[in-house]
């Protein structure tokens, strides 16, 4: 099912450990036994196409979905049985920037800092403020931003407390190329010591900034490997499943 | 990080959102208003009609429905912006966001009877009921915390199913009849006959007693209620 | 014992208790002393039925604990099978609690405690009934109206509190039947009844519940077919 066979050289203990996890809507299986794990570091970058159940692992990855069956671990923690830690650990950025638009942007980081227990929360605020350029904008409302400027503030939300594990849904989607640079550079930033799992349909960036790559396709795991290979003929597997594979 | 900061951080929030916007507090207080116009219209068909008794439900039911508009309002906000996800991806306990969105709703409540109540007595109370006023504002708050804590619980539910608007009011009007009893029976009482804390002894005890046990219920429910 | 309380002979037990009830209170309790006079004879089948409303309700509240607890669907079925005939129940306390009241004190309706009590418990249920029709997805129709039944369960007796512990004192029609002792052949009738109509609520509740199970399994077995 799955070709890893960097799993058994890997040092690094396992950030994220994911078994027979599987996820049902009413009679709908949307996820039908996934099983992975990702060490501290890595990140894994998942492909597949639309209603293939990326989405939903990364939801429970957050502790928003309760899986139906199955284990997963986030840094340490059942997210079933132990939420709190496993949500003090991660950053959530998805295409819906989760933020008060009749907030500032102040407000809404200090909301979030006072929520996750930021020490420093003033001088934290401002750092990421300037960090993703919104420092000019700290007193609008967030209605006033542009959809960029909401995902930058967005990345500052997620990020604000500091999470070892990021997940990421989609994060370039609908940004400009100042808020995609923006991006880049802070990824690149915290690269070290974070884990991420980054839900993707743009395979140059799923391929640049991946050690991992998967594709998803009805709620399994469809195809697996390390990166490093061949762009082309990762490209030409991509292709196979998520442009010609059954529709759904 | 204690729960305690974050029902603070949480009440902060929400109370800066709807100070600036104005948006729940307006059409409360303007429907609380119009309601009364419309309570004078809808019973003083005969000339010189003594609405005294009437004096407590007016009241209460005013205020009943004007706390389901209220609560649908707070609630679509969360939704629509997704930021209910924020929340929940917060490591708060459940039972703090309930708290904390209890609280501040019976707190906009308040609000808008401050500016209720004195024109009500304006409007429809010949007596003076100046030496009661110290029960009359603990019967309000009684069965305002019944009324909020029970409203936020349904809302929270109502607001994830398709028909939001219309669910509330099926939900919770059946449920709040004691306290509108209560509350009713004891402002009616208050208003019309003048009342101590002696003759209300009975009726803010009952409400003291709803108000508990359903304060104790929500606690027990709220993790499913918002759960998913 | 298995056989005792198989669907068939619960109805078959149920039809029992009830018609020997039935013909116990009529023929041989003596006439009900008080103005209440024949028409009280009634109260063999209204208390009963509400008491076993009340049953119905109470585990419709287990079942949705349970659902809550363990996550399983058929608790959910039950809690829903069980407000479904709590209602049923229900609306007929009051028509016979109409009934009474036409009989006894010539109208229809009286808005004193009991039938008051019980027409706020067929709007709450009722309420329930709506709950369920608007969620789409199944474990958070189940979550939602198990969290309702709870909070409904709790009103009941609380309402009822209510409609009686305030006394408005305008309604001189009070049904206090209930509270006057009741003697020999009056006790016994009445249990048979009560336990009659009991056993009909399990028989019921029974069939009804199996009935929803092959409703899911047929649901299972069309998904899997159909994909």
């Amino acid at each position: 099912m799955s070709d890893s066979p960097d799993r058994q050289e890997s040092a690094a203990p396992l950030e994220i450990e994911v078994e027979g996890l599987r996820k049902t809507f009413g009679r709908r299986e949307v996820l039908k036994g996934i099983s992975f794990s990702l060490e501290r570091g890595g990140f894994l970058s998942i492909f597949g196409p639309n209603g293939a159940g990326k989405t939903t692992t990364l939801r429970v990855l957050a502790t928003l979905l309760t899986a139906s069956a199955g284990s997963v671990q986030v840094a340490g923690h059942d997210v079933r049985e132990d939420p709190m830690p496993v949500r003090r650990a991660i950053g959530f950025i998805s295409h819906n920037p989760m933020l008060y638009p009749d907030l500032t942007a102040q407000e809404n980081l200090r909301f979030y800092a006072d929520m996750y227990g930021v020490e420093g929360r003033e001088a934290r605020v401002t750092e990421l403020l300037e960090r993703l350029e919104l420092s000019h904008r700290r007193h609008d409302v967030v209605r006033t931003f542009s959809k960029g400027m909401r995902q930058r503030l967005a990345i500052a939300r997620a990020i604000l407390h500091r999470p070892r594990v990021l997940l990421l849904d989609e994060p370039h989607s609908g940004l400009d190329p100042r808020a995609v640079d923006i991006l880049d550079g802070l990824l690149a930033d915290i690269r070290a010591e974070h884990t991420f799992v980054m839900v993707t349909h743009n395979i140059a960036k799923g391929l640049e900034l991946g050690t991992r790559l998967m594709i998803v396709e009805s709620g399994c795991i469809a195809y697996e490997q390390a990166a490093g290979g061949d762009p082309a003929s990762f490209t030409a597997v991509y292709r196979e499943h998520v442009q010609e594979g059954p529709l759904l | 990080m204690s729960g305690w900061a974050q029902f603070k951080a949480i009440l902060r929030k929400d109370l800066i959102r709807e100070l600036r916007t104005r948006d729940m507090l307006v059409s409360m207080i303007l429907f609380v208003l119009l309601a009364m116009v419309i309570f004078h219209y809808a019973f003083t068909v005969k000339e010189g009609a003594d609405l005294t008794y009437f004096t407590g439900g007016m009241l209460w039911v005013t205020f009943i429905f004007a706390m389901l508009l209220g609560l649908n309002r707070s609630f679509a906000q969360e939704k629509d912006e997704h930021c209910l996800d924020g929340l929940l991806l917060c490591p708060v306990d459940r039972v703090t966001i309930f708290f904390a969105k209890t609280a501040g709703n019976l707190i906009f409540l308040l609000i808008v009877q401050a500016v209720a109540v004195p024109v009500f007595t304006l409007f429809f109370i010949e007596r003076s009921y100046a030496g009661d006023v110290l029960p009359f504002l603990v019967v309000l708050l009684l069965a305002d915390v019944g009324i909020c804590a029970l409203g936020t619980l349904l809302a929270t539910i109502s607001m994830n199913t398709r028909s939001r608007d219309l669910l509330l009011p099926i939900l919770f009007l059946p449920l709040i009849v004691p306290v509108l009893i209560a509350a009713t029976g004891a402002t009616t009482l208050i208003f019309a006959e003048g009342a101590g804390f002696a003759d209300l002894v009975a009726r803010l005890l009952f409400l003291l007693g709803f108000d508990a046990v359903f304060l104790v219920a929500a606690w027990g429910t709220y993790d499913f209620a918002i759960g998913e | 014992m298995k056989k005792l309380v198989s669907a068939p002979a619960l109805f078959a037990e149920a039809g029992i208790c009830l018609i020997v009830g039935l013909l116990l209170g009529f023929w041989w309790a003596p006439v009900d002393a008080s103005s209440l006079g024949f028409s009280q004879k009634i109260f063999y089948y209204h208390a009963p039925i509400a008491e076993t409303a009340l049953v119905a309700f109470g585990v419709a509240f287990v079942a949705a604990i349970a659902y809550l607890r363990t996550g399983r669907l058929t608790w959910d079925r039950l809690s829903y099978v069980s407000v479904r005939l709590g209602l049923l129940f229900s609306i007929l306390v009051m028509l016979t609690g109409m009934i009474w009241g036409k009989a006894a004190w010539d109208t229809w309706w009286a808005w004193e405690p009991r039938l008051t009590t019980f027409l706020l418990v067929c709007f709450l249920y009722a309420a329930y009934w709506v709950l369920r029709s608007v969620v789409d997805e199944e474990q958070h129709r189940a979550t939602y109206a198990a969290v309702f039944a709870i909070i409904a369960f709790i009103d009941v007796p609380i309402t009822f509190f209510a409609t009686r512990f305030l006394p408005e004192g305008l309604h001189p029609v009070v049904i206090t039947t209930g509270d006057t002792g009741m003697e020999g052949s009056m006790l016994v009738s009445f249990l048979i009844s009560m336990l009659g109509m009991t056993l009909l609520l399990a028989a019921l509740t029974r069939r009804d519940l199996a009935i929803e199970k092959l409703k899911d399994r047929v649901a299972d077995l069309k998904s899997t077919i159909g994909g």
